[in-house]
C-alpha cells in the first residue's frame, strides 16, 4: 500500500476532515453573533451620551440668559429653529428625519467623515448633536479579536482532543495488528476475540475465519502428503526387499553390480518418501503445541545414535555421542526425526573413515542438540541456502532429495529453537547445533 | 524356525519369504486373516509377521482375536502407517514388536531371531545367540557347546547384554547392574570388564562399543 492510499483511508484524517468544515461554520457564526451583539449595545451607549449632549444643549437654550454654547471635543451640533434657519453650530450639519419621539438618530457623512447624529425636536430649536465615528473607540474590534482568538483555540483543542480519542479508540486495532506481525507465515491459531472491543470484533472474527479456512487447507495439503508418501511405502518395501533377496542369490552374482545401482535408486526413492513424509508430519504438527512435552535430549540421542550404528559401521564411520542430561518441552518424534535427519545427512557426506559425533547439553541457559562431522563440510557462502526445499550443494556427491535440512528447519522453527550452522573442530567438517529456547515450560504454566 | 507372514501384498510378501528362507528359517504366507488362521489351527509357528492393512478383518483385529483365544506366538507388526497412537494401539493388544516399510531384509531377520530368541527365554529360561547359550536360569555361558568360565562381574554383565541383544546397553545401566552385586565401582572398571568378557566370548558374537553411550551385543551378520 502506497504512503497517500494509507493516508487517504487513514479513519483519523477521515475523522478530522469530516468534522473541520462544520466545527469551522459554527466558530464562524458564533463570532459573527458576538461581534453583533457587543457591537449593538456599545452603539446604544455611545448614542445614549450623544442625546445626553443635546438634552443639555435644549435645557442651556432654554435658559432666559443663554450662555454660548461649547461642545465637548469631537462632537459637532447645529441648533436651527424649527424653521429650518442655523442659530448655532455648524449650519452644514445635516438633521435626522423626524419621527415618532422627540430623539431620532441617523447615519450621515460630512467632509468624508462617517458621523453618527441625533436630532432633538423641541417647541424652539431643532437641535443635532454629532459624533465622528472613527472618534468613537470601537471595542466592538477587540471583542471580536478575543472571540476569534478563543474560538480559534477551542478548535484546535476540539480537534487535538478528537485526535487524540481516535489514537485511543484504535489502540485495539494497533494490538490486533501486533499480534498478527509477530507471526511466522505457518502460525495460523485463532487471536483472541475476547479482549478487543464490539465494534472489531466481527473484523477479527473475520480473519479467525480465515485462519479455520487456511489451516484447513494447509491440514488438508500436508495429510494429501502424508497419504500419498505412506502408499508409496509398500510397493517401495516390496521393491527392496526383492531387490536385497535377489542380490544374494547365487544366480544374480554376474549382475551384482547393476543390481546395486539399481538397488541404491530405489533406496533414494525409499528415502525421499520418508523425507516427505516426515516433513508433512511436521507441517502438520504446527498448531498441535499441545502435544509438547518435558523431552529427555539424551533419550532422543541414545534412540537416534542406535537406529545408526548399523549404517555407521558398514559406512567406516565412528559413531559417537557426548551427551550432558538436558530436557526441554518439546514433542519427541519430531525431535527424533530432527535428530535423525542431521544424522543422515553427516553419515551421508562423511567420508570412510571419519567421525560423527551427536551432543546434547545446556549452552548456558540454553538446551541443544547437535550432531558434528569431520566431513567436507558446507561452503559459508551455501549455509543460508541448503534449508530451503528440494536445495542440493552444487556438485554434492551421495543421492539425496534436499529436504532434509528443510525438514531440521521446519522442526526448529515450531520449537522456538535456533539452527546453527557452523564448521567443525579445528574448521573442518559441519556442526549444525538446534538451540532452544529456554523455559517453554515456565511460558506454558504462566498461559 | 518356522515364520508365519501375513501380508496381502504378493511383492512384499515373496521379498520376506525368500529373505527369511535365505536367513535359515521356514516361512509360509497368508495373504488374509481367515488364511492365517487356518494355517495357525493346522500347524506350529514360531512367530507370525502382520501387516495391518489387511483385506478383510485387518491385521489388529486378527491380532485381538488371537490373543483373546489364548494364543502366546510372539507377532512382529509390519506396517506403513508409523503413527504412534497405532503402535502404541498394537503393543496394547499384545504386539511384540513393530517394524515400519520399507525395512532391510537383515533387520527384519535379527529381529525375527531376537523375538524368538525372548520367547525360548520364557519356555526354556536359555538363551541362544549364534553358538553362544546363555542358560540364564542356570546362570551359565556356552560358547560352542564348552562352559565358560566367568566372574560374578563378567556374568551380570553377559546377562544385562543378552537381555537385551541388539539395542544399545548404557554404561550406566552396566554400572548399575554390576553395582548390585558389588557397590562401588567406576565406569572405567566397566569397561575392563567389558573387554575381559569380550575376549572370553571371541569371535562367536559381535560386542560393539558405541562411543559415549554404550555397548551392543549382535549376532554375527
Amino acid at each position: 500500500m502506497s504512503e497517500s492510499a494509507a493516508s487517504s483511508t487513514s479513519i483519523r484524517r477521515r475523522l478530522l476532515l469530516f468534522l473541520l468544515p462544520p466545527l469551522t461554520l459554527f466558530m464562524l457564526v458564533g463570532v459573527f453573533i458576538n461581534y453583533r451583539t457587543a457591537t449593538i449595545f456599545v452603539r446604544a451607549a455611545y448614542d445614549q451620551k450623544l442625546a445626553d449632549i443635546a438634552r443639555a444643549f435644549a435645557t442651556q437654550i432654554q435658559q432666559p440668559e443663554p450662555k454660548p454654547l461649547a461642545a465637548p471635543a469631537g462632537i459637532l451640533f447645529s441648533i436651527t429653529t424649527p424653521a429650518g434657519q442655523n442659530r448655532a453650530g455648524e449650519p452644514r450639519l445635516p438633521t435626522a428625519p423626524a419621527g415618532a419621539s422627540q430623539l431620532t438618530y441617523a447615519d450621515a457623512t460630512l467632509d468624508g467623515h462617517d458621523l453618527r447624529l441625533v436630532t432633538y425636536r423641541v417647541a424652539t430649536a431643532t437641535i443635532t448633536v454629532a459624533e465622528d465615528d472613527d472618534s468613537r473607540p470601537n471595542p466592538g474590534r477587540f471583542i471580536l479579536a478575543s472571540n476569534w482568538l478563543v474560538d480559534f483555540i477551542q478548535l484546535d483543542v476540539t480537534l487535538l482532543i478528537v485526535w487524540i480519542g481516535v489514537h485511543f479508540g484504535l489502540k485495539p486495532l494497533l494490538t490486533v495488528r501486533r499480534q498478527i506481525e509477530a507471526r511466522s507465515a505457518r502460525e495460523l491459531r485463532p487471536l483472541d476475540a475476547a479482549s478487543v472491543p464490539t465494534e472489531v470484533r466481527p473484523l477479527v472474527d473475520a480473519l479467525n475465519l480465515l485462519f479455520e479456512m487456511l489451516t484447513g487447507a494447509a491440514r488438508a495439503q500436508s495429510q494429501f502428503v502424508a497419504d500419498t508418501a505412506h502408499q508409496l511405502r509398500t510397493p517401495i518395501a516390496g521393491l527392496l526387499g526383492s531387490l536385497q533377496v535377489l542380490m544374494r542369490e547365487p544366480a544374480a552374482t554376474p549382475l551384482q553390480s547393476r543390481l546395486a545401482s539399481l538397488y541404491e535408486g530405489v533406496s533414494t526413492l525409499s528415502h525421499s518418501a520418508n523425507q516427505l513424509l516426515a516433513l508433512a508430519q511436521a507441517d502438520r504438527a504446527t498448531s498441535l503445541t499441545d502435544g509438547f512435552r518435558k523431552t529427555d535430549l539424551k533419550a532422543v540421542v541414545e534412540r537416534v545414535v542406535e537406529r545408526n550404528v548399523d549404517r555407521a559401521v558398514e559406512c567406516g564411520l565412528d559413531l559417537g555421542a557426548e551427551c550432558s542430561p538436558a530436557s526441554v518441552d518439546a514433542n519427541s518424534r519430531l525431535l527424533d526425526d530432527l535428530l535423525g535427519n542431521l544424522m543422515d545427512n553427516a553419515l551421508k557426506y562423511t567420508p570412510s573413515g571419519g567421525r560423527v559425533t551427536a551432543r546434547c547439553g545446556y549452552d548456558g541457559s540454553h538446551p541443544y542438540l547437535e550432531v558434528e562431522d569431520d566431513g567436507p563440510g558446507i561452503p559459508e557462502s551455501e549455509r543460508p541456502r541448503v534449508l530451503e526445499r528440494f536445495y542440493r550443494i552444487p556438485g554434492s556427491a551421495a543421492g539425496g532429495c534436499g529436504l532434509g535440512l528443510a525438514i531440521v528447519d521446519e522442526i526448529a522453527r515450531q520449537h522456538d529453537a535456533r539452527l546453527f550452522i557452523e564448521s567443525g573442530a579445528e574448521g573442518r567438517g559441519t556442526r549444525i547445533r538446534v538451540s532452544f529456547a529456554r523455559g517453554r515450560t515456565e511460558i506454558h504454566v504462566a498461559d | 524356525m518356522r515364520i508365519l507372514v501375513v501380508e496381502d501384498d504378493f511383492l512384499v510378501a515373496d521379498a520376506i519369504r525368500r529373505g527369511l528362507c535365505m536367513s535359515g528359517f521356514a516361512v509360509d504366507c497368508a495373504s488374509d486373516a481367515e488364511q492365517a488362521a487356518a494355517a495357525l489351527a493346522a500347524e506350529h509357528f514360531d512367530l507370525a509377521l502382520l501387516d495391518i492393512a489387511l483385506p478383510g478383518a485387518d491385521g489388529l483385529t486378527f491380532l485381538r482375536r488371537l490373543r483373546n483365544a489364548g494364543e502366546h506366538l510372539p507377532v512382529m507388526i509390519l506396517t506403513a502407517r508409523e503413527t504412534l497412537a497405532t503402535k502404541v494401539q498394537a503393543l496394547d493388544l499384545g504386539a511384540d514388536d513393530f517394524l515400519v516399510k520399507p525395512f532391510e531384509q537383515t533387520e527384519l531377520a535379527a529381529r525375527c531371531r531376537a523375538l524368538i530368541r525372548r520367547s525360548n527365554l520364557k519356555s526354556s529360561g536359555q538363551l541362544t545367540m549364534g553358538k553362544l547359550r546363555i542358560d540364564i536360569t542356570g546362570r551359565q555361558l556356552y560358547n560352542d557347546g564348552e562352559p565358560v568360565e566367568l566372574t560374578g562381574r563378567e556374568w551380570l554383565i553377559v546377562e544385562c547384554l543378552a537381555l537385551s541383544s541388539g539395542r544399545i546397553v548404557t554404561k550406566e545401566r552396566l554400572q548399575q547392574a554390576v553395582a548390585s552385586w558389588d557397590q562401588a565401582i567406576t565406569p572405567n572398571a566397566v569397561e575392563v570388564h567389558v573387554s575381559r568378557v569380550r575376549a572370553k566370548l571371541g569371535d562367536s558374537v559381535v560386542l560393539r562399543a558405541v562411543r559415549g553411550l554404550g555397548y551392543r551385543l549382535d549376532e554375527p551378520r
